[in-house]
């Protein structure tokens, strides 16, 4: 996803409210070829990003060449800006990236979560409180707080997977709440209550279960979301380290000599680019899934 | 508390969002507390004096209590003095100001190609549901919707302005007193790249609105009603999505604001995305702060007027109120 | 052109000078005269402008500079960074003027000369005017070197002037000036020939105050951090001057950007072409790139009084662990020389007896292991103030791993304001300079850029202040090239120095302008055209 944000009021994506069958909704969007494409594409790229150091033929510091010179046989893709091997740093550069989104999004993903199914649960002043406290937050695009972030201190790793995460949280937690809402009218959920069955009982036992399909695809949406705003900062220059080896920055460092040596830039562009539309594709594939069978229709 | 009716309840919002801004601008605030190192030492370097250093920090107000530079900071907000800037001493409102009328124009151009676009894709889309236009279109907006708008733009220059052909400029360049509508050949690519990234977005979001509203009690109604399909959308879909169409708007605009900071920093355009990541390079916290709150209030505007309009114009809605 | 004695065909040594040339020493007289149309002394080696064709007028040259931002300033008497450079050089001259060769060549003034070893004279051209009319007089003298003297404006140049103080700067007449010393100095030609010493007029503050000088360009307008426009002075000295009929200058954010718009034809010329981007630069029809062999350096500055380079034997083997060839390779792409960590090679007491330092990772080791500081870590700061900065603290930051040494390198864009000269260990550029004027700007107490915070109090070196002394009092050439090498000696060996290099500028530029030629000189194209007017539009 393009790094901007929601606004306070976002539509609900496709209407997706219980079905307790969230292993079928697995099932049914993984018939599907998009989802498969999509899994295909993230498993491939996680696989390059998490195992690429391990048969890179250099150190991403090494020295193959002359900056930007051609591909060689010691070079498979050719030397960067500075004459380090492009297919090393590419092996190494995806690491970075993809740990930090995948820890800003799960951080987002079980406080928004929580905060989701509180508010929903809660009914009361809480909700109300609650969601003004999102509303905070969502008052700014997404690399806005992180670029305000990083303004004090510097781009620190955990400075950068907390304004991400952070800035997951709210979204996540209005899709939470909005799926959650609908349960919490039902009558089973009064019963439990009136059952004295105690508050987290009700919360995990009840709503859990109930919204885990819109979660799936939240996951998935926060994940694009999270990994293009992370190289997105990286290619501003915002990367945690000047000459460690990053998707992002990597295309900055490279670009200025795209016309001789367009290799520094087209595989990172590559890499991040089918990353994201894979990640956006599971997404697609789990909410048509869950939506094919909330209308009780064979998703297509 | 649902009483007061519509007015009630725009002022209801209005005050929750003065309350939001206020809290932002607590937040946007503490950040200037968590800043490493002397700020009266930063801006004057190293013709710094202990002279010199006493008369910044007393002209900063640094030597005052938070509370009271926080107040001093709020109510300059509020009167327009948005301070100088740590960079180069000038006040942030000079130095802002063409920057917010360039990027103004910027987001402007973009949305008036953007909405309309996003919003007949949406509504073709829904209407021509699992057809192909639906299935084409979909597959199209989920795929640019998911590539970070860097890589959109690095492929744009690499497309048309340097790499394959040389048509359009890579640089956007405005001289100061000069304007981005002077040369629109610059402007070209930018535009292009915020509409392409955000536009698939848009889309998408108008199309499940546009379904939820197709398949809406009101809209099954009259279509058990016997009336044909395009009297159906005509006379009673279309109204209904209305109120989702103004939320599609206002989300538009919020993700192009969004959006023009990494824009403008791929094609140089000296507009505030350039200036808050020059600002955030330098620390220029007055600047980065500045532009926090200007960048909050035009969302919470946004919201508001989004609230409110769909209210206003969905009349089922407001038996709720 | 080769009217004067000076401009002979110099001897093809680039490291050498023609003694004659330097104005040093007792009796050194600059010869009169003019500089005609061609531009300051070029000699036959760089080529003559006639090559290029008859000069046209008209046009707006506009340039692409990096390095600067929002603290840009405009100053006839003071630059931090190169955009600062550009804009001095718009409209502000110098006395005296380095050609290409790195000569020092009369321009305002007709003639300089120490009378005395603590007497110098400046005697102007006549008819000189500054932009807003006002006629070039000994007044205007004082009050510029008085200027630079005031320790409060904390200009450039002030150090160099130390040996002068404002009761010893005397008129004699509307055009002649002298300067008595408060010590023999034989230095202030040097200083009077620094482009950062301009002539302003009586009452001349800095921008934003009106800006009047004698040079070819007025300033109409400035956003500093974003661009300056300089219209034609009609009134300049040198008539036919100069050719453009506007000039505008514009802040980049980075390389990038400068050759996008270089490449789309939205600018004309552009400082610090990327040395990786020669080959792309000259493979484009309608761009040319301009190689100047330069005494430019970008030292890795250590300061010998912070941890963790106290201790002489880390400093040591900080030199030692350096592989020079490579840092030319990888950061220059070969468009420099290797150097031996010391500066001036352009200065005829240039020490070329101490032994060329080679890596050595062993001895470094032990070295590092003696001082107990084996697997040691350290923060290198650099920023974009010039091409190569960051790319020397990356490559020496790979090169260092080897030692077992881990360097963290920041790349702080607001670095020339926020912790500049207080940093243990950070890197910095320096133009062309001989040995003495560039030891007043950074290697003794109360120079304006000592980064490495030389000389030490006590121990080896903390002689270096009275060796300068020497050196700037001594007349006799012959007696000052020992003192010089012998401060040499002290900063190859206990100095803050890391200086693996000297790079050549690279600039590039449209093949529509002519006039530029390769200089040995300290600014980036051929000094901005010296001025922007010695180049034209074909």
């Amino acid at each position: 996803m393009s790094v901007v944000s929601d606004v306070a009021i976002t539509p609900e994506p496709e209407s997706v409210t219980a079905t307790r069958r969230s292993g079928s909704v697995l099932r049914d969007a993984l018939k599907l070829w998009r989802t498969r494409i999509g899994l295909v594409l993230v498993v491939v790229l996680v696989a390059i990003a998490s195992f690429g150091p391990y048969v890179a033929p250099h150190s991403p510091t090494a020295f193959v060449g002359p900056p930007f010179s051609s591909p060689s046989a010691n070079a498979r893709l050719g030397a960067d800006y500075l004459g380090q091997d492009v297919l090393s740093r590419f092996l190494w550069g995806g690491r970075g990236i993809l740990a930090m989104a995948a820890l800003a999004t799960a951080f987002g993903l079980v406080f928004g979560s929580l905060v989701g199914l509180l508010a929903a649960y809660s009914r009361n002043w809480l909700d109300d409180v609650l969601m003004r406290a999102m509303d905070v937050i969502l008052a700014f695009p997404q690399i806005m707080l992180a670029l305000v972030a990083i303004a004090t201190v510097g781009p620190k790793a955990w400075l950068i997977v907390l304004a991400v995460g952070l800035t997951t949280l709210p979204r996540v937690a209005r899709v939470t709440r909005g799926a959650a809402q609908p349960i919490v009218e039902r009558d089973f959920v009064g019963a439990a209550e009136a059952l004295g069955v105690p508050r987290y009982r009700i919360l995990g036992r009840e709503l859990l279960p109930n919204i885990m399909s819109p979660l799936m695809v939240e996951l998935s949406l926060r994940l694009t979301y999270s990994i293009g705003l992370i190289a997105g900062l990286a290619f501003l220059g915002f990367a945690t380290s000047t000459n460690g080896p990053n998707w992002g920055t990597m295309i900055n460092q490279n670009r200025i000599a795209i016309q001789a040596q367009p290799w520094g830039v087209i595989m990172p562009v590559l890499a991040i680019a089918l990353l994201t539309v894979g990640t956006g594709l599971v997404g697609d594939g789990i909410s048509r899934a869950a939506a094919g069978i909330e209308r009780g229709r064979p998703s297509e | 508390m649902h009483s007061g009716g519509i007015w009630g309840f725009i002022l209801r919002r209005t005050l929750l969002g003065l309350l939001v801004l206020a809290v932002v601008s607590v937040l946007v605030f503490a950040a200037t507390q968590a800043l490493p190192g002397d700020p009266a030492r930063a801006i004057l370097g190293r013709s710094a004096t202990p002279d010199s250093l006493a008369a910044l920090r007393a002209k900063l107000h640094l030597d005052q209590p938070v509370l009271q530079q926080y107040w001093n900071w709020v109510s300059g907000l509020v009167h327009g003095d948005l301070g100088d800037s740590l960079a180069n001493q000038e006040p942030v409102s000079t130095y802002l100001k063409p920057l917010i009328i360039n990027s103004g124009f910027l987001v402007l151009l973009s949305g008036i190609i953007s909405i309309p676009l996003a919003i007949a894709i949406g509504v073709w889309a829904a209407v021509r549901r699992d057809k192909a236009f639906d299935v084409g279109s979909s597959l199209i907006t989920l795929l640019l919707a998911a590539l970070p708008e860097f890589v959109v733009g690095v492929v744009l220059v690499v497309l048309f302005a340097t790499v394959v052909v040389q048509w359009l400029p890579a640089v956007t360049q405005v001289p100061p007193g000069g304007r981005p509508w002077d040369d629109m050949t610059g402007m070209v690519l930018p535009v292009a790249t915020l509409v392409i990234a955000v536009t698939p977005y848009v889309a998408r979001i108008m199309r499940a609105s546009m379904i939820e509203v197709l398949e809406s009690d009101y809209v099954e109604m009259a279509r058990l009603k016997g009336l044909r399909e395009n009297t159906v959308i005509l006379r009673h879909a279309l109204p209904n999505a209305l109120g989702p169409t103004f939320q599609v708007i206002a989300i538009n605009l919020a993700y192009l604001a969004g959006g023009v900071i990494v824009v403008e920093y791929v094609f140089n355009f000296p507009g505030i995305g350039g200036a808050l990541v020059g600002g955030v390079s330098n620390r220029d916290l007055p600047v980065v702060q500045a532009l926090a709150m200007l960048v909050a209030t035009v969302y919470v505007v946004l919201n508001l007027i989004a609230d409110i309009a769909t209210i206003l114009v969905t009349p089922r809605m407001r038996t709720t109120l | 052109m080769a009217d004067t004695p000076s401009q002979r065909p110099e001897d093809n040594d680039s490291f050498s000078l023609n003694r004659r040339e330097l104005l040093m020493g007792a009796g050194g007289v600059l010869l009169a005269g003019s500089l005609a149309a061609c531009g300051s002394g070029s000699s036959s080696s760089s080529g003559t402008t006639a090559a290029a064709g008859t000069p046209k007028r008209g046009g707006n040259f506009r340039l692409a500079v990096t390095g600067g931002g929002a603290k840009d300033i405009m100053d006839g008497q003071s630059i931090i960074t190169k955009p600062d450079q550009a804009r001095l050089m718009t409209a502000f001259e110098t006395l005296l003027v380095y050609d290409t060769n790195y000569i020092l060549q009369p321009h305002l003034a007709e003639e300089v000369t120490q009378n005395k070893p603590d007497q110098w004279t400046i005697k102007l051209k006549q008819g000189i005017e500054f932009s807003n009319g006002k006629t070039l007089t000994s007044d205007d003298v004082v009050y510029s070197l008085q200027r630079i003297l005031n320790p409060k404006l904390g200009l450039f140049g002030t150090s160099g002037f130390a040996s002068l103080k404002p009761s010893g700067i005397k008129k004699l007449n509307s055009t002649t000036v002298q300067l008595n010393l408060s010590y023999a100095d034989a230095g202030i030609g040097e200083q009077l020939g620094q482009y950062y010493n301009g002539i302003v007029p009586v009452g001349y503050e800095a921008y934003p105050a009106p800006q009047h000088g004698t040079g070819g360009y007025i300033l109409k307008s400035f956003t500093p951090g974003q661009q300056s426009v300089h219209t034609r002075n009609p009134n300049y000295w040198q008539s036919g001057k100069p050719y453009f009929d506007q000039v505008t200058i514009t802040d980049f954010t980075d390389a990038t950007a400068q050759v996008n718009a270089l490449e789309a034809g939205q600018a004309d010329a552009m400082t610090d072409l990327p040395f990786s981007n020669v080959p792309v630069i000259k493979g484009h029809a309608g761009l040319s790139v301009l190689v100047s062999k330069t005494g430019g350096w970008l030292p890795l500055c250590m300061a010998i009084d912070l941890t963790p380079f106290t201790d002489n034997r880390v400093r040591e083997a900080f030199r030692l662990m350096v592989d020079r060839p490579q840092m030319v390779e990888q950061v220059l792409s070969g468009y420099g020389t290797v150097a031996n960590d010391l500066y001036s090679p352009f200065d005829p007491a240039y020490n070329h007896s101490l032994p060329q330092r080679v890596q050595d990772i062993e001895k470094a080791k032990s070295l590092l292991k003696q001082a107990g500081q084996d697997g040691m870590t350290v923060d290198l700061h650099t920023t974009n103030g010039a091409a190569g900065m960051v790319e020397s603290a990356n490559v020496f930051a790979t090169q260092a791993q080897a030692a077992g040494v881990t360097i963290n390198v920041h790349n702080d864009p607001n670095y020339y304001g926020d912790q500049y000269l207080k940093l243990a260990f950070s890197v910095d550029f320096w133009g062309t300079r001989n040995y003495l004027p560039q030891v007043a700007n950074g290697s003794i107490p109360g120079a304006p850029y000592n980064e490495t915070h030389w000389p030490p109090k006590s121990g080896q070196g903390s002689n270096f202040l009275d060796l300068y002394h020497q050196a700037l009092t001594q007349v006799d050439e012959s007696k000052r090239i020992p003192i010089i090498h012998e401060m040499q000696a002290l900063e190859y060996n206990y100095g803050g120095y890391i200086i693996p290099f000297f790079n050549d500028l690279v600039d590039a530029y449209s093949s529509k302008v002519a006039g530029f030629e390769p200089s040995k000189g300290t600014l980036n194209l051929t000094s901005f055209g010296n001025g922007y007017t010695t180049i034209w539009f074909t």
